[in-house]
């Protein structure tokens, strides 16, 4: 599991690769504390190199929201594959987060 | 320590009836190998990638809430999963040598005022996603069943 993070204009972009699960959610929540600490107002989180994710790994992107949402930041989820938005649908934390298809209609539409 | 023979036990087994058991002290590190062992058994039956993809979550799931749950993480105590095909259902039973659970006082984990909240949506998928879910009545033991056609 990676996390690359990119700055483009205001906000920042990162790209997760690998599983998200119990495993590497340790290094996934680290990977975001910076971030949290210097209170990155917008992040685009691209799942396109995600192949799997359970519900620790559904536990671990709440809390990153959560925690951004304390100092009035906002997070984008794109590129999704198809049966892990299913995951979004039946946890129906569809609701919670803004899922865009793609990166550059997060980047673009994200005010 | 557990006293298992670590090699032996993470070994899968096959009975006459062509039931397979693995047995692993509790530790999550172990989870992957049952999952990955179990869909390699399935491999000739040639299923889909979603259908594998909730095979591997919710074995996944149900081997962790045994191990962190139900064993509460004590390396001395083991989970057994044992599996197995009825016709075209595929039969998948993991149990802890724990207290037992009682997986209908899990919260709802979708109503609105619980979905920021960190667990409970480890059974809500694997009840989802599997046709069924069964505990015995302590509640150690979970049986799975997937129809596979």
């Amino acid at each position: 599991m990676s996390v690359k993070t990119e700055v483009k204009n205001d906000l920042t972009v990162c790209c997760i690769e690998g599983e998200i699960d119990i495993n590497t959610a340790p290094d996934i929540k680290k990977a975001f504390e910076k971030l949290i600490s210097k209170k990155t107002p917008k992040i685009v989180i691209n799942l396109t190199k995600v192949t799997y994710v359970d519900s620790s790994g559904l536990a671990t992107l709440v809390e990153i929201l959560k925690n951004m949402r304390a100092y009035g930041g906002r997070m984008r989820l794109c590129n999704m594959a198809h049966k892990i938005k299913s995951l979004f649908e039946i946890t129906k934390l569809e609701k919670l987060f803004e899922i865009i298809a793609d990166e550059a209609e997060a980047i673009s539409t994200f005010i | 320590m557990l006293s298992l023979d670590r090699s032996e036990s993470l070994m899968n087994r096959q009975s006459d009836t062509g039931k397979r058991s693995v047995k692993i002290p509790s530790e999550i590190r172990h989870i992957r190998g049952v999952s990955s062992g179990i869909l390699k058994w399935l491999e000739p039956r040639k299923l889909d990638d979603s259908r594998l993809f909730d095979i591997r979550l919710c074995v996944e799931e149900v081997l962790r809430n045994a191990i962190t749950h139900g064993n509460d993480n004590d390396k001395e105590l083991s989970v057994q999963v044992s599996y197995w095909l009825e016709g075209d259902s595929l039969v998948i039973e993991v149990e802890d040598q724990g207290k037992g659970f009682d997986a209908g006082k899990v919260p709802d984990p979708t109503i609105d005022k619980n979905l920021m909240k960190g667990s409970g949506r480890g059974v809500y998928l694997v009840r989802k996603l599997m046709d069924k879910m069964e505990f015995n009545d302590r509640g150690n033991r979970v049986r799975l069943t997937k129809y596979l056609k």
